[in-house]
């Protein structure tokens, strides 16, 4: 049974088609990329399994469990949780709130009373959690007190990794993880990426516009444009791909956008 | 002297009852990023169904169900103004509780009538310290004023639901991410805001009669309270509020004729000033 | 590459629409006259308004207080600013054209006082504050009363308006010719309103809309934009204000309410933000529902049910805040816009069906 599986899914935006017919699969420890230009739907299609939007056709089945149209609650609970664009941490908050939301949010289900009354049950768990994360991520146990907002770019990258690893998740979703970083940043989280899948078994669907990145770090990827896969297969068979080599991997300027 | 004291326990008394309506809209903008205009609406429904209850049932008893029906009105006003995460902007709130608030005063008009209400103090007697005039329920108002201030404010800081209240007005997109059910948060915020709202004013009633058009004036009062604290801060919202309510009272008692108006006008010429200077400390949006 | 002139249908369209609603001031009874009148009048405040609500993002809870103050500007200065004199001397005051040209530039005077401060701010401030400016406003026409004519007994407006010679009202009021000089200046603003979308400045104003930051970026003074619109919007509610007295040659507070400005939000969100068309679309519906609802509220019984003392305010206001919350909350961008693409759709279908 795998990790993930998504079919003939589209997403549209009132008249405008998103995502058009995609299919694509994941297994448990996996690291899968997809790559393409900007407005290529990625985002979109990531946005709908994560539950932020609902698709007009097609279905996700989450380990077997058809999840199609599910909350964005459900989905995490199913073990899927998402580094969005612009990595979106609560800036007024303070870092280690920041990470404890994530698990919290977790099981929120409907109602806030009884989402806190389930979060102080499991509050040894939680701390033990946050213990985890510190001590993969030890920069954010340094930044634990300061407010979200008042850390770098690349410090809220960890954080907004370290609070979907809160949930405890099977498949992290990672939405442009190189915008806005410098190429040093990039390269020490994409590190801290491999580790965790090798280490901790976690899955990773990475969005990138950065191609190269995207190779060196997943061992599979698909090729999105203008909603549609174009192209699918390992990394190595794409690397060497005519097309992809022109339109992705450019002369060695790939690494200059984003 | 003593018109003095006296003009400031009841200046102080409203303006804990402003207090508590600046206080519910800090809340509801810490969570929402949504300007209620509906918060005169609770403190002017909860006075309403007081007066109507209070004949018929033991003070406290009709005082805690005006309250809880308050909140459950907005709670259910929450939902509807928080709208759609994609199509309803804060400032489309804003308007959407502009709608609110004049349907409320529509059915308030409609099952109370157009004319002021009250009920006699549920107290016995007042206490006489030194020629002034003490009603129980104002110290009642003032400490359930202060308490509230503390609680909520602690409650946002340091426990996790109180974080993820002020989480949801942080970033609402995150807050849908990682799980949490944004449009239950704003109900619970707009609940409890509407009930310490209400609670102002199930205890005010005697002394600042309520009309099914008093929400404009309460409305405005309680801004102003929230906005002396850049309408984030629940203390300089309390001291706002309080400022506010002495101010209008001394400026009635000492002020010559025609007297109503003037308390309007106080409040509104304090809410510009207000405004003006905050014009200076805000960033630009 | 700017365009000063619509394109040629669409100009054609609009005049003729005009000349229609000039030629209608004259065929309706005096009744109805009024009604269009107040209509125009209305359009040319919700053309502003929807000006500053579509491009500068701004809401204005004060549009009635700028209306107001333009009419008792009007009126005060027609009748002659000594209340004691007015009774003795019926020549006391200035000519009712010039009044009738003041009153928009002191509105705006005064828009521009105020907008300074607060048009910096995020736009709850400016929502608070327009509204606390309504209500200064009643507050001292209630207080001065002795200079306002109040509540009780008003203040009566007895002179004729007329332009270099042409009368448009006499002193017994509202006339076809003032129905027929308020739709034309609908006609006026709507004209110069679309030109200013379509010029420069429009474009500006365009990319204001679309994002300030990023037009700040390009080097645009957002905030002098910002409050350009304020400062028009306001002037254009003093210009309605100001006319609005020879419609009844009687003013009195009651006739500007808190809730006409939120009836002039709600026609600028029925019409569409930022759509000069829409804005007149919105006040001719508006006012008519308005007028049908408090008609509606008089009857003795509707439907079987009897109807209480207050049923027409709670028919007006109750009904207009659910129309304000479904408009706002499914039709955001306004509902005409919406019924237009629902009608294209329909058209597409059946073009697409054969």
């Amino acid at each position: 049974m795998k990790l993930l599986e998504v079919d003939d899914l589209t997403v549209q935006y009132g008249p405008a088609v998103a995502v058009d017919n995609v299919s694509l699969e994941l297994e448990e420890g996996e690291r899968v990329a997809l790559i393409g230009p900007n407005g290529a739907g990625k985002s979109s299609l990531i946005n709908a399994i994560c539950g932020m939007v609902k698709p007009a056709r097609g279905r996700i089945r989450v380990r077997g469990r058809e999840l199609t149209g599910a909350s964005p609650g459900a989905i995490v609970r199913m073990g899927i949780t998402q580094v969005p664009e612009g990595r979106q941490v609560f800036p007024t908050l303070p870092v280690e709130a920041n990470l404890l939301l994530g698990a919290y949010g977790r099981d929120f289900r409907n109602e806030l009373i009884s989402a806190t009354i389930r979060y102080l049950r499991r509050k040894g768990e939680i701390a033990d959690r946050l213990e985890r994360v510190y001590t993969l991520l030890p920069k954010l146990h340094e930044l634990r007190e300061r407010p979200a907002g008042q850390t770098s770019g690349g410090e809220q990258q960890m954080v907004a990794i370290g609070r979907a690893l809160m949930a405890e998740p099977r498949l992290l979703a990672v939405d442009e993880l190189s915008l806005g970083l410098a190429p040093m940043v990039v390269h020490g989280l994409s590190e801290f990426l491999r580790r965790l899948n090798e280490e901790e078994g976690v899955a990773l669907l990475l969005v990138e516009q950065n191609a190269s990145l995207a190779f060196a770090l997943c061992s599979r990827a698909y090729v999105l444009e203008t909603g549609r896969v174009v192209l699918s297969g390992t990394s190595e068979e794409l690397e060497n791909n005519e097309n992809v080599r022109n339109a992705y991997l450019g002369s060695g300027l790939e690494a200059a956008d984003a | 002297m003593t018109k003095f004291l006296q003009l400031a326990v009841v200046g102080i008394s409203t303006g804990s009852a402003f207090a508590l309506v600046g206080i519910g809209m800090v809340l509801i903008f810490r969570t929402t990023n949504i300007v209620n205009f509906a918060q005169g609406a609770f403190a002017v429904i909860g006075g309403l169904v007081m007066v109507g209850l209070v004949d018929d049932m033991h003070g406290i008893v009709a005082g805690t169900l005006a309250v809880l029906l308050v909140a459950l009105i907005g709670a259910l006003i929450g939902v509807i103004a928080v709208g759609f995460r994609t199509r309803t902007t804060p400032l489309a709130s804003l308007i959407i509780t502009l709608g609110l608030a004049l349907l409320a005063s529509s059915l308030n008009l409609l099952a109370f009538g157009d004319r002021p209400h009250t009920y006699p103090t549920i107290f016995e007697r007042a206490w006489n310290i030194g020629g002034v005039l003490v009603q129980p329920q104002f110290v009642i108002v003032v400490g359930v004023t202060v308490l509230a201030a503390l609680l909520l404010t602690l409650g946002l800081q340091r426990t996790i639901a109180g974080q993820a209240l002020v989480a949801c007005a942080d970033s609402r997109r995150a807050a849908e991410l990682v799980g949490i059910n944004v449009r239950a948060v704003a109900a619970i915020a707009f609940a409890v805001s509407a009930a310490l709202s209400a609670l102002g004013w199930v205890l005010l009633t005697p002394i600042d009669p309520v009309n099914y058009d008093s929400d404009v004036r309460i409305a405005i009062n309680g801004f102003a309270a929230a906005a002396f604290g850049g309408l984030v801060s629940i203390r300089l919202a309390l001291v706002g509020g309080l400022a506010l309510g002495l101010a209008e009272q001394l400026i009635v008692g000492y002020a010559p004729g025609q007297a109503r108006q003037y308390e309007l006008a106080a409040a509104l010429v304090i809410l510009l000033v207000l405004i003006g200077w905050r014009s200076r400390h805000e960033a630009v949006e | 590459m700017t365009t000063r002139l619509l394109p040629l249908g669409r100009l054609g369209a609009t005049l003729a629409a005009g000349a229609f609603a000039i030629w209608l001031a004259y065929q309706l009874e005096p009744g109805s006259r009024a009604l269009f009148t107040l209509m125009g009048l209305y359009a040319i405040v919700a053309i502003g308004l929807s000006l500053l609500m579509g491009f500068a993002g701004q809401i204005s809870l004060g549009q009635g207080a700028f209306y107001g103050l333009g009419a008792y500007t009007a009126g005060i200065l027609v009748v002659g600013l000594d209340p004691d004199e007015r009774l003795v001397n019926p020549e006391a005051g200035i000519s009712p054209l010039l009044a009738l040209a003041v009153a928009p530039v002191l509105t705006a005077a005064v828009a521009a006082v105020v907008g300074v401060a607060l048009l910096r701010l995020r736009g709850h401030y400016l929502a608070f504050a327009t509204l606390a400016l309504h209500l200064i406003l009643l507050a001292v026409l209630f207080a001065q009363a002795r200079f306002t004519g109040g509540q009780d007994p008003g203040l009566a407006v007895i002179k004729g308006l007329d332009i270099f010679g042409w009368e448009v009202t006499g002193i017994l009021g509202a006339t076809p010719r003032l129905t027929a000089l308020v739709w034309g200046v609908v006609l006026v603003t709507l004209l110069l309103a679309l030109n200013l979308v379509r010029s420069r400045a429009g474009r500006a104003l365009q990319a204001i809309a679309t994002s300030e930051r990023t037009a700040a970026a390009a080097g645009i003074n957002v905030s002098a934009y910002k409050l350009r619109l304020f400062v028009l919007s306001a002037g254009l509610a003093g210009l309605a204000g100001g006319l609005y007295v020879f419609l009844l040659q009687f003013l009195s507070p009651d006739a500007f309410p808190i809730f006409l400005s939120i009836q002039f939000v709600v026609m600028v969100a029925v019409g569409g933000l930022g759509s000069v068309y829409g804005a007149v679309f919105g006040a001719v519906a508006i006012t008519w529902l308005e007028d049908e609802l408090r008609e509606l509220g008089t009857r003795p019984e509707l439907l079987g049910f009897e109807l209480p003392d207050q049923a027409p305010q709670v028919f007006s206001v109750g009904v207009f805040a659910l129309i304000l919350i479904v408009v706002i909350l499914f039709f955001p961008r306004g509902l005409l816009p919406a019924l237009v693409a629902g009608a294209r759709r329909l058209q597409r279908r059946a073009t697409a069906a054969r």
